[in-house]
C-alpha cells in the first residue's frame, strides 16, 4: 500500500480506548445499572404514548384479557366443557389470562423493542439491553391495573375463595415471572434483531404456549399420559399459573418442587438471555 | 522511514485505517445477472447484491481543540465516518480509539414523537447518562438553546423538520461531550440560532473538546473550523488546515458545476500530491520522561461538571 511513504504518527494510548466495540460483560453490566433512571423513564414513556393510541388507553389494559377470557370461557368452558374437574373454572380461567397476557406482552414487546428502538440506538450510545428491559420495566408498571383488577375480579366471581397467608406468595411467583420475561424478552431481542421474521414466528410458538400452559384445562385431563404431565410440569409459565393458583384461589402452599422448576427456569433464562444479548452488543444499529 | 521521536499525547481521537463495506441489493440488469439468477432471486425475493465501499483506509489522529470539518461530494463517506466514530456502526476493518464516548448529532436521529420536547430533552440526557437531577436541570437551558417557545410543551410529532434538528443538537450537547460529531445539523435553523449553536459549539471547543462537523457548505467549514478533511470515494483526499482543504474543494466542486472535468481532475490531484498519508501507531505503556513532547500545545482536556467526568470515565 501507500504506507511507504506515510507519515508515522506515534500517539500515547494511554487515555483511549476503543469506540463501539463490545464491552466485557461486568462493564456492561455496570453500564446498564448506570442507565437505570433513562430504563424507567423509557418504560414510562412508552407507557403514556401507548395509552394515547386507543380511546379507552389504560383500559385495554384490563380489557384485553377480560375479553380473552370471556372467549376461552365461552368455547372452552361452556362448548368443550374443559371446566369439568377444575374448582372454580372463573377463578382459574382470571389468573391464567391475567398473568400469560403478561409474559406474552413481555415477549411480542421484547421482539420489537430493537427495531422500534432504531432512532434512539442511532441517536445515543447506550447498552442497548436497555431497550428490552426497559420493555419489562414497561409491563410491570402496566400490571398495576391487571393486578388490581385480576384480584377484584377473582374476589367477585363465585364461589368465595379461602382467603389464607399464602396470598402473600403471589408477589413473589410475580417476580420469579419478570425474571423469566426478561430473560425471554433479551432472546427474542437479540433474534429478531438478526433474522426479523422471527417475529412471525414467535406469535405462533407464543399461541402453542397458551396452549400448553393449562390456562384454560386442568393438568388432570392427562393423567394416563405421565409424559405429557412430566412436560407440562417442566414448563415455567404452566408452574407459574398453578402456583398463582394455588395461592391465591385454593389456600394449599405449593410444592417446594414448583418452586425450585420455577427458579431454574427464571434464573436460567436470564442468564442465557443476558449473555446472547451481549454478545451481539455491537451489531444493533444495523439491523 | 525514520520513526519520529515525538510522541502525541495530547490526541482525543484516533481513527487508525478504517473501512467500511456494506452489502447492498442492486438493481439485476445493472448487475448483470442471467435470466436463471434472476428468477431464482425474484422467488427468494432478493435482489442481487453489490458491496459499496463506503469508506477505505482512513487513518487520522485529532487533538483536543480541534474543529475538523469533513467535506466532499454526496456518497463520499462523510456521514458514514461520523457513525463509525461515534461507535454506532461496527467498522469492516480498522478501529477508532477515543479518549471519550463521542456524540453524534445526526439529522435523521428521531426521539420520541409521542413525547413533548421538554420530555424528550429529558430523555435524550439520560439516554447519554446524566443522571435525573442533571437532566431535569438541563431542561430549560436545553429549550432556550432550541429556542421553541411554547411548542416546547408540544409532542415532538407536530414539530417541522428544522424544530426538531434544532432540539436534537441542543440535547446533543447537553451532556457536554468532549467530542462532538455534527452532520449537517447547523445547515438547519435561521441565523439567531446559528449564531447560538456556534457560540455553543465554541464554548465546547474551549473545553478541549474536539468537533467533527460534516457539511455540504465548504463556506461554513472554512469559517467554524481550525481543520478539514476531504473524502473522495471514501478515501481521504487531503487533511489540513481548513482555509487550504476548504478552498481546493470550493475549487473542485466549482469546477465540477461548470462540467470542467479536466479542470476538477487537476485540482484533486494536486490535492493527492499534497497530502500525506497517515499511519498511526498507539503506544500502550506512557511514553518515558525525557522524550521530546509533541510540538502541539499540549491541551488537557478540562472537566468542568461532573457530567463530563462521568462520561469520561465510564467508557
Amino acid at each position: 500500500m501507500t504506507a511507504a511513504r506515510a507519515r508515522q504518527e506515534l500517539v500515547a494510548g494511554g487515555d483511549l480506548v476503543p469506540v463501539g466495540t463490545r464491552p466485557p460483560i461486568a462493564t456492561y453490566t455496570r453500564r446498564l445499572w448506570q442507565r437505570r433512571h433513562f430504563l424507567v423513564a423509557e418504560a414510562r414513556a412508552r407507557v403514556a404514548a401507548g395509552t394515547r393510541q386507543t380511546i379507552l388507553g389504560t383500559a385495554w389494559l384490563v380489557l384485553s384479557p377480560v375479553l380473552d377470557g370471556v372467549t376461552y370461557y365461552l368455547i372452552f368452558g361452556l362448548l368443550l366443557e374443559t371446566h369439568r374437574g377444575i374448582e372454580n373454572f372463573l377463578g382459574y380461567l382470571v389468573v391464567g389470562v391475567f398473568l400469560f397476557s403478561f409474559t406474552s406482552r413481555c415477549v411480542s414487546g421484547g421482539a420489537q423493542s430493537i427495531t422500534s428502538g432504531r432512532a434512539m440506538i442511532r441517536a445515543f450510545s447506550f447498552p442497548r439491553a436497555s431497550l428490552p428491559v426497559a420493555v419489562v420495566v414497561r409491563e410491570v408498571l402496566n400490571m398495576a391495573w391487571v393486578f388490581t383488577a385480576m384480584v377484584l375480579l377473582v374476589a367477585a366471581l363465585p364461589p368465595v375463595e379461602r382467603v389464607t397467608w399464602r396470598v402473600l406468595l403471589l408477589p413473589l411467583v410475580f417476580a420469579l415471572q419478570v425474571v423469566l420475561c426478561t430473560g425471554l424478552a433479551l432472546l427474542v431481542a437479540r433474534w429478531t434483531a438478526a433474522v426479523p421474521d422471527v417475529k412471525v414466528l414467535i406469535r405462533f410458538a407464543m399461541r402453542l404456549w397458551l396452549y400448553g400452559s393449562a390456562v384454560f384445562f386442568s393438568i388432570d385431563r392427562f393423567v394416563d399420559h405421565p409424559t405429557v404431565v412430566r412436560i407440562m410440569e417442566a414448563n415455567p409459565m404452566f408452574v407459574v399459573l398453578d402456583v398463582a393458583r394455588d395461592v391465591l384461589l385454593y389456600g394449599v402452599t405449593p410444592a417446594p418442587g414448583s418452586w425450585a422448576v420455577l427458579a431454574a427456569w427464571a434464573f436460567g433464562l436470564l442468564a442465557v438471555g443476558y449473555l446472547v444479548f451481549w454478545s451481539a452488543e455491537d451489531t444493533y444499529a444495523l439491523a | 522511514m525514520p520513526w519520529p521521536d515525538l510522541v502525541d499525547e495530547s490526541a482525543t481521537v484516533v481513527v487508525d485505517d478504517l473501512s467500511m463495506r456494506y452489502h447492498v441489493t442492486a438493481d439485476a440488469d445493472e448487475a448483470g445477472l442471467g435470466r436463471t439468477a434472476r428468477t431464482v432471486r425474484a422467488l427468494v425475493g432478493r435482489g442481487p447484491s453489490m458491496i459499496v465501499r463506503a469508506i477505505s483506509s482512513v487513518s487520522f489522529v485529532a487533538h483536543g481543540g480541534e474543529q475538523i470539518g469533513i467535506v466532499g461530494q454526496n456518497g463520499s463517506g462523510k456521514s458514514t465516518l461520523l457513525r463509525v466514530v461515534a461507535g454506532l456502526e461496527r467498522p469492516s476493518r480498522g478501529r477508532v480509539l477515543a479518549t471519550s464516548q463521542p456524540v453524534l448529532i445526526g439529522v435523521n436521529a428521531a426521539l420520541q414523537p409521542e413525547l413533548s420536547g421538554a420530555q424528550n430533552i429529558r430523555l435524550g440526557c439520560l439516554a447519554m447518562g446524566l443522571d435525573p437531577d442533571r437532566a431535569r436541570a438541563a431542561v430549560p437551558e436545553v429549550a432556550e438553546l432550541a429556542d421553541l417557545g411554547d411548542a416546547i410543551r408540544r409532542p415532538m410529532k407536530s414539530y417541522s423538520s428544522g424544530m426538531a434538528a434544532r432540539l436534537r443538537f441542543a440535547i446533543a450537547t447537553a451532556a457536554n461531550p468532549h467530542i462532538l460529531l455534527i452532520d449537517e445539523a447547523l445547515a438547519t435553523g435561521d441565523a439567531a440560532f446559528r449564531e447560538r449553536s456556534e457560540a455553543r459549539m465554541e464554548a465546547l471547543r474551549r473545553d478541549a473538546g474536539t468537533v467533527f462537523l460534516v457539511s455540504h457548505a465548504a463556506r461554513t467549514i472554512e469559517e467554524t473550523c481550525t481543520r478539514a478533511l476531504w473524502l473522495e470515494h471514501g478515501r481521504v483526499v487531503l487533511d489540513g488546515p481548513a482555509a487550504d482543504v476548504a478552498l481546493r474543494y470550493r475549487r473542485f466542486a466549482w469546477a465540477l458545476a461548470k462540467n470542467r472535468p479536466n479542470q476538477a481532475r487537476k485540482i484533486i490531484d494536486a490535492a493527492r500530491q499534497a497530502h500525506e498519508e497517515v499511519a498511526v501507531h498507539v503506544l500502550r505503556t506512557p511514553a518515558p520522561r525525557g522524550i521530546a513532547r509533541h510540538a502541539r500545545p499540549r491541551v488537557r482536556p478540562r472537566t468542568p461538571a461532573g457530567v463530563t467526568a462521568r462520561t469520561r470515565e465510564e467508557i
